[in-house]
């Protein structure tokens, strides 16, 4: 990896970075969509490349099922099986042994699971992930971290947390035997649970391992956590690891999400949310969701946004025919998929062009402005920004909301 | 999604809208677009690229609905089933301002035949509401028509008259009729309905529902099912075979001579002769059309014996939809004789069967991919996004910097003509049995591409001998030749149809439903 600050932001933590890997250059801070299982759902590699998306994320753990390591080692990797020859990333499967798997134990050897196939118990080791993530051939590939869920407390959480930088190790060992440190950069977790001394812990030892790692991750965290905590130990985190090595928060979404978290020094996240939600049929706007199945965009000739680039705006797609079909037909999927993917990439381009131009506070209190004024600031965000010199509330008259402050788009009769 | 739809390679140059799925709504949404052209803008739709057809129904629908009246066609939408009368459809196509409208027909949806009664009835009420649509529009003088007169009317008729012969003679006949008194008046200056149809159109749905197994003129409810194979047609013996009326279960009041069971008992006409009855007092000169073909072999059948020139691809997208990648080529090359043991070949390969699973090779056999195209290469190239990916348009920047991602491969050469690997069997297999959307984006993209070559393929036959005679002789000799390479019955797609639904079952919708079921019973 080439990995180069090109900018970084005055008032805030924010930075503008070149990162070149084996299947090209992506530019940070970026988004990633989700490929869960060798695809964006409903799209092909060509339409999400044409859509100025350059870094996509596969999953270790349903690939290794569907379609497993033999078919992906013939076909020379799942780059080419899935014909996406950008660059891109997969997760080491911890997360999805414990969210998906019934049952699985954790013991020092790795992750004892059921398999999903026969019930079989099979155990994923941090040597085993890694090898799986050898033959996918990612350019980025995650360490098998000890997952415990952000809401445990408890000695679990430091207990995870220590056995995650053990098994970092063992991780690293695996990788530098393979031959393949010039085409695949491993990336480390900083786990500890919303504990700010078991983060400490693990910031010191994974930073120790520095040079044995190409990037970080922030893991832990999106899941269910008040944001409000969320927010702090992703400060702690960024302050803390170095400035050379990108920085990724795993399973962040919202756009708001998103700019807080580059605004405290975050190059990268990734989230089944702006896909997800398309499908459901909600289509994501600077002014805001819109729930496009809700009466109201029944008769709307408009497109979802007259000033997307998108092929679905761009093509004068109204809301109306959106309405019509979402949900109901799969082209109506693909329209929205295409619509939020390139809502994502513009939230973030267009941060990257507000800090490469100094006037990313700029940027911060105009994005909130459009999409929460008329709704009223997550206090949280408020908070989180002033923490980097950026205050929201000045010379605005926008209500407060406590709690996460997500915004969704509700019926009229509600 | 419309980049797909918008891609030239695609060979998708006619869409035709069903205009009742809309009807939900009152007025119907599509009638607030604005423009000169608001079918054509409101799917975002290029004039320039596409034919864009405006029906009711949707011809492939041929599930059994409330009667037509002699005033409406019963349509159906999400919300149930709408009555739309000869006036609301004028209304909507001259809103709309489709390339072609299909007229209001009254076709029955229960099984052939059908009495003498009910066929007199449909013959009258599709001439009359194709008048109604020929009745020349009138230029009202408000201020809402500032844009110019809409262009004359493109109209396609279906032919009427079911099963029989001589109705669907008598049906075409009064197509011809010169009209007199108010009949003529109506639709000045038209002096008979055929000068203002534009085309015909033959809706091969109604023929495929099934004869009920006991045909009680009181048993609505069973029996009416949509034929899976293009059988039922093809051999009419089939419909000699289904049981007779039992006369002793009609009720008195029906058993008179007006019920005739038209062709029952007699010889049953072939499905080509029912369309030429229709066609022979008719102009050769304008389109005919056909919906609900079943096959490739049904396509140039009728192409052979009716004149047919346009048929619909809905049959190619259910087979996407059930996972058939389509491998067939017309003119049949004669390195493409049947398999050794002289079973003949597929029509498409069924990408579930587990032999696919590492199957790295290009989607069907009869095309090349693009990538691999050399100057000297006989096999043609099948242009579709999954054997000829390419970039549709250069990528979205999102920020100044963003040219530093793709500025690399602008310098590589790597120009947007240059194809990319096609998409793999292995792939694809992948995909559908991980009940993954892009499976059917993939193959929905491919299967029309197949069948436009088929298409291609029967012009470039038609158009390349000047004789007539020696045209249709050749023609006639492929068709026969492709009829014994490739297999009719498409006994692919019955494997491929159970394969779908056992991964629809294992992790389509209600999945997890199903299994919280079965840990409950374990």
């Amino acid at each position: 990896m080439q990995f180069e600050v090109i900018a970084k932001c005055h008032t805030t933590r924010a930075r503008v970075c070149r990162m070149k890997l084996a299947h090209g250059v992506t530019m940070l801070p970026t988004f990633m969509p989700v490929a869960t299982q060798a695809a964006i759902k409903g799209l092909t590699p060509q339409q999400v490349e044409s859509l100025g998306i350059t870094l996509i994320l596969n999953n270790t753990y349903h690939l290794n099922l569907r379609p497993g390591i033999k078919v992906l080692d013939e076909a020379g990797g799942a780059h080419k099986f899935q014909g996406w020859n950008r660059n891109l990333l997969t997760d080491s499967g911890g997360f999805q042994l414990v969210s998906l798997s019934k049952f699985t134990k954790i013991t020092e050897d790795g992750a004892l699971f059921a398999s999903p196939f026969n019930g079989e118990p099979t155990m994923l080791t941090p040597e085993e992930s890694i090898s799986i993530q050898h033959s996918i051939g990612a350019d980025i590939i995650m360490q098998l971290d000890d997952v415990v869920s952000s809401l445990t407390v408890g000695p679990r959480v430091g207990e995870a947390m220590h056995r995650s930088v053990r098994w970092l190790d063992r991780c690293i060992e695996q990788h530098e035997k393979s031959g393949r440190k010039d085409k695949q950069n491993l990336f480390a977790i900083v786990q500890g649970g919303l504990d700010p001394a078991l983060r400490d812990l693990c910031l010191d030892a994974m930073i120790e391992r520095k040079d044995q790692v190409t990037g970080y991750a922030i893991g832990g965290l999106s899941g269910g956590e008040e944001k409000d905590v969320f927010w702090k130990i992703i400060k702690q985190c960024a302050d803390r690891l170095p400035s050379d090595r990108p920085r990724y928060s795993m399973g962040v979404g919202f756009a708001e999400d998103l700019l807080v978290c580059v605004a405290l020094g975050v190059d990268m996240a990734d989230c089944v949310f702006p896909t997800r939600t398309a499908r459901f049929g909600v289509a994501l706007t600077f002014k805001g969701p819109l729930n496009l199945k809700l009466g109201k965009h029944t008769k709307s000739m408009e497109p979802i946004d007259k000033s997307c680039p998108c092929p679905t705006c761009a093509s004068g797609m109204s809301r109306a025919v959106l309405h019509h079909i979402v949900t109901i037909e799969t082209a109506g999927a693909h329209a929205l998929t295409i619509h939020n993917l390139v809502f994502q990439a513009r939230v973030m381009g267009g941060a990257r062009d507000a800090i490469l131009e100094g006037r990313f506070p700029e940027y911060l209190r105009s994005f909130f402005f459009d999409y929460f004024g008329d709704t009223g600031y997550p206090e949280w965000c408020v908070n989180a920004l002033r923490s980097v010199g950026v205050d929201l509330m000045q010379g605005v008259d926008v209500p407060l909301v406590k709690g996460s402050g997500v915004r969704w788009e509700y019926s009229d009769a509600a | 999604s419309s980049d797909h739809v918008q891609y030239s390679a695609n060979g998708i140059s006619w869409i035709n809208v069903s205009f009742e799925s809309f009807l939900e709504q009152t007025p119907p949404v599509p009638t607030y677009q604005a423009g000169s052209q608001p079918l054509h803008d409101f799917f975002g739709l290029d004039s320039s690229k596409h034919i864009v057809s405006l029906s009711l129904r949707d011809p492939l629908d041929a599930r059994e609905m409330p009667p037509n009246g002699n005033s409406h066609v019963s349509a159906s939408c999400m919300r149930g089933v709408r009555k739309v009368t000869p006036a609301d459809w004028r209304s909507y196509v001259l809103t709309m301002r489709p390339d072609i409208a299909f007229a209001l027909s009254d076709t029955p949806f229960t099984a052939a035949p059908h009495s003498q009664k009910r066929m007199t009835k449909s013959i009258e009420r599709s001439a009359a509401w194709l008048a109604d649509l020929l009745r020349p529009v009138e230029i009202t003088m408000d201020d809402s028509s500032t844009e110019s007169t809409p262009a004359a009317l493109n109209v396609f008729v279906h032919m009427a008259g079911g099963t029989s012969t001589s109705a669907r003679r008598a049906s075409s006949h009064s197509l011809m009729e010169t009209l007199h008194g108010l009949e003529a008046n109506a639709v000045k200056p038209l002096l008979c309905l055929d000068e203002g149809v534009a085309g015909y159109a033959f809706d091969l749905a109604a023929f495929h529902v099934r004869p009920a197994p006991s045909l009680t003129h009181n048993d609505k409810g069973g029996g009416i099912e949509i034929a899976e194979s293009s059988l039922i047609l093809q051999n009419s013996e089939s419909l000699a075979q289904a049981p007779t009326p039992n006369a002793a279960h009609t009720p008195t009041s029906l058993s008179s001579s007006m019920i005739e069971p038209l062709s029952f008992l007699s010889l049953t006409p072939t499905l080509d002769e029912l369309l030429r009855a229709s066609l022979n007092p008719l102009p050769v000169a304008k389109p005919r059309l056909v919906t609900d073909v079943r096959s490739p072999h049904e396509i140039l059948r009728l192409i052979r014996d009716v004149g047919v020139d346009v048929s619909d691809a809905g049959w190619a997208v259910k087979a996407a939809d059930i996972g058939v990648a389509l491998d067939f080529i017309f003119p049949v090359p004669s390195s493409h004789d049947s398999g050794p043991d002289h079973r003949k070949r597929d029509i498409g390969h069924n990408l579930y069967d587990a032999k696919y699973a590492y199957d790295f090779v290009r989607l069907s056999d009869a095309f090349l991919a693009g990538c691999d195209r050399t100057s000297s290469s006989q096999t043609p190239v099948c242009p579709c996004a999954a054997c000829s990916p390419v970039a549709l348009t250069s990528p979205i920047y999102h920020s100044k910097v963003d040219v530093q991602s793709h500025q690399a491969r602008l310098d590589d050469g790597m120009s947007r003509e240059r194809f990319s690997p096609p998409f793999t069997r292995a792939y694809l297999h992948h995909l559908l049995h991980t009940h993954e959307m892009s499976a059917h984006t993939l193959l929905v993209a491919h299967n029309v591409a197949v069948l436009d070559a088929l298409l291609t393929g029967v012009r470039t036959i038609l158009s390349g001998h000047a004789d007539q005679h020696e045209v249709a002789t050749i023609f006639a000799r492929e068709v026969t030749r492709f009829e014994e390479v490739y297999d009719g019955d498409m006994s692919v797609f019955h494997t491929a149809r159970e394969n779908w639904k056992d991964v629809k079952h294992a992790r389509g919708k209600g999945r997890l439903a199903r299994e919280a079921q079965k840990e409950k019973k374990v």
